[in-house]
């Protein structure tokens, strides 16, 4: 009887132990550790291919106009790497806006310091500027991002970008400056871009979403390269003529648009380099 | 005496002297500083131009107003020879000269011995917010190869030695400084040592130029919604701040950069011909920047005539009409000089007059005439 009731216990034991262990493994939960890793942005700036060469008078547009770039600053934001199930990571650090100075290095590289998901993405984007909300006056107190500031009479908030040139065609004595500004258009009532006659603003930035197939691993850095072909701001389905616009395009919304029709083709990916 | 002994000797009377010390310590007052604060106007950068090794101290800036007053700095007694930062650096003329200035004809300085300076005074406002380097070719930076020529600090000792001002030698200047009657109590005050050195009396001067601050002006008031522009004033800013109409902002700020200046160097469109040795470009070599000089603060400019770096005009209206059709073609003018086909933004009459009045509002009269930024009423050995 002893050994029966011993035998009967152990039995049991062992039984409540399975199902114990079973519960156990059923409703434990599962330890997920998520594997991110981080992206370097490096921006670069090129001429037909070639990196860019400031204050030399030796590039040619379509239309045949000579031009050199003098400085070329403006604005990333929003930008997103994109899977291929069509879901989407934004990156906010630094409020997801990034100042670029094509001449000052530092500003053409940054890491991105969200730590992000690791797996494989196929293309990133981003906005050219500032979107609606994220330009907004006196933002930027500091240089060099203050000196962007877009007059708040002509629509405040900054500057998308800033690139300041000289322009010559054959048969012209002399460079003649120009400024390729874009940022917030404005749509005036009369024939003159009197600011007194704004009946309307137009928000010129634009989303560009680049194909490029961006690994992400784990504890690790990759690094993708972003060109601005400067020529294509010139060059794309509306060739730029710097004679329509002696007095710049800031407030002339039918030149900013053309600008930006071409900007949409102007970035592109060099190389996206994993580790 | 055994080797024993003397070392329970030696620690006995190390013991009783390290207590000594400590004793007579106890009855020494630290020497502390109270923080210059400094209030920064709405909009205004937040980043302030203040090296790590000079941080603003009230007794720093004391020491330094007395020091920007005194002719003595020039390392002489003769009132015949005495120079002061104050003798070119006027607060009535916002700290220029100034075109009526009795001594300095037309508005340009010269030194002790009568050589002029190289170039007329830019304004000495806001000068904690100087990001680009100091002077009109910004030499003064950290780009500069000369590690002692980098800092607004560095600007008095090399006043002291220039022949176009005080001409004299800092062992003279440290000399005179430290024999008069309450100086070294100053210089202890603000940095601990009643030694006067050249490096503290530069940062003493430098603490109290970034104390002139100058942001109360009508246009100051009129973007805190205080006042109302007038009509020729709104007018005014219009032109100053669109690209069709005089587009000065770009080089002089306005709402979004109310320091009226980027501090950044243009060739304005001012020559042909250059053969200045001390512009930008023979600062940085850089083609680009050949006849380019800093775009000064447009602030209290009512003050500060002659204009330009050479002082060429004398007037306002002067300066409007240089830039509504003056403007000279060069290889090297800035890509911002965009009207330059025209040679100028062409402005009529009425316009050149609304611009004139917006510049007016950028007038700051408490400034220039703000006790704080005074003369002393008495030097220190007078008190």
């Amino acid at each position: 009887m002893k050994n029966r009731i011993s035998t009967f216990s152990l039995m049991s034991q062992l039984f409540f132990a399975l199902i114990l262990s079973s519960c156990h493994k059923d409703y434990s939960p599962e330890i997920v550790v998520l594997k991110k890793g981080n992206l370097q942005v490096n921006m670069v700036h090129q001429v037909d291919g070639k990196a860019l060469i400031f204050d030399s008078l030796t590039y040619t547009t379509s239309l045949g106009q000579h031009y050199m770039v003098n400085d070329l600053q403006y604005f990333l934001s929003d930008i997103s790497l994109h899977e291929l199930d069509g879901s989407w990571l934004e990156i906010t650090d630094s409020a997801g806006i990034h100042y670029v100075d094509a001449e000052t290095a530092s500003s053409c590289q940054w890491l991105i310091s969200q730590q992000i998901p690791a797996g494989t993405y196929d293309s990133i984007g981003f906005v050219f500027g500032l979107d609606k909300e994220a330009n907004r006056s006196n933002r930027f107190p500091d240089p060099p991002e203050r000196d962007m500031f877009w007059p708040d009479i002509l629509g405040g908030g900054y500057h998308y970008m800033k690139m300041n040139m000289k322009w010559k065609k054959v048969g012209m004595p002399e460079t003649m400056p120009f400024m390729f500004h874009i940022g917030i258009g404005q749509i005036y009532s009369g024939n003159t871009a009197n600011p007194d006659s704004i009946i309307g603003f137009i928000q010129n930035y634009f989303s560009v979403k680049l194909p490029a197939v961006l690994r992400i691993d784990n504890n690790k850095s990759s690094s993708v390269e972003i060109a601005m072909n400067v020529d294509r701001w010139f060059d794309g389905q509306n060739a730029f003529d710097f004679s329509l616009y002696p007095m710049g395009i800031m407030q002339n919304q039918l030149g900013m648009y053309r600008a930006c029709r071409n900007g949409m083709q102007a970035f592109s990916v060099q190389n996206a380099i994993p580790n | 005496m055994s080797m024993k002994k003397s070392w329970i000797l030696y620690f006995i009377i190390l013991t009783v002297f390290i207590g000594s010390c400590k004793k007579s310590g106890e009855n020494t007052i630290p020497w502390t500083t109270i923080p210059y604060l400094i209030t920064i106007p709405p909009h205004f950068p937040q980043k302030l131009n203040i090296p790590s090794d000079n941080p603003m101290t009230v007794e720093g800036v004391t020491l330094g107003r007395y020091l920007f007053y005194d002719g003595r700095l020039s390392g002489r007694t003769d009132p015949d020879s005495l120079m002061s930062c104050a003798n070119c650096h006027v607060q009535a003329n916002s700290f220029v000269c100034g075109i009526n200035n009795p001594k300095y004809t037309n508005g340009h300085p010269f030194g002790i011995t009568g050589i002029p300076t190289p170039h007329f005074m830019l304004p000495m406002i806001n000068l904690i917010w100087t990001d680009h380097g100091y002077l009109w070719n910004g030499s003064i930076s950290d780009e500069n190869p000369a590690v002692q020529s980098r800092k607004l600090e560095d600007l008095v000792w090399m006043g002291i030695v220039a022949p176009h001002e005080m001409h004299g030698d800092t062992g003279r200047t440290k000399a005179l400084i430290q024999s008069i009657k309450g100086y070294p109590e100053l210089y202890k005050n603000a940095f601990g040592s009643d030694f006067v050195t050249i490096k503290n009396t530069g940062k003493a001067i430098a603490q109290f130029v970034r104390s002139l601050i100058s942001a109360n002006s009508k246009f100051d008031r009129f973007l805190q919604g205080e006042v109302q522009l007038t009509a020729s004033e709104r007018t005014g800013f219009v032109l100053f701040m669109t690209e069709q109409g005089g587009d000065c902002f770009h080089c002089h700020g306005g709402d979004g950069n109310p320091l009226f200046t980027t501090n950044l160097f243009y060739n304005n469109g001012k020559d042909s011909l250059f053969d200045d040795l001390r512009d930008r470009y023979h600062f940085t070599m850089s083609s680009s920047d050949i006849g380019a000089y800093k775009a000064p603060t447009l602030r209290n400019l009512v003050f500060t005539a002659p204009y330009m770096h050479d002082g060429r005009f004398k007037t306002l209206d002067e300066v409007i009409d240089f830039y509504s059709s003056g403007l000279v073609w060069s290889p090297s003018i800035s890509p911002l000089m965009h009207h330059i086909a025209t040679h100028g933004i062409q402005l009529l009459p009425q316009e050149k007059a609304d611009l004139k009045a917006f510049l007016l509002t950028l007038t700051d009269s408490s400034f220039v005439a703000n006790p704080a930024f005074a003369r002393p009423s008495r030097m220190p050995d007078e008190n």
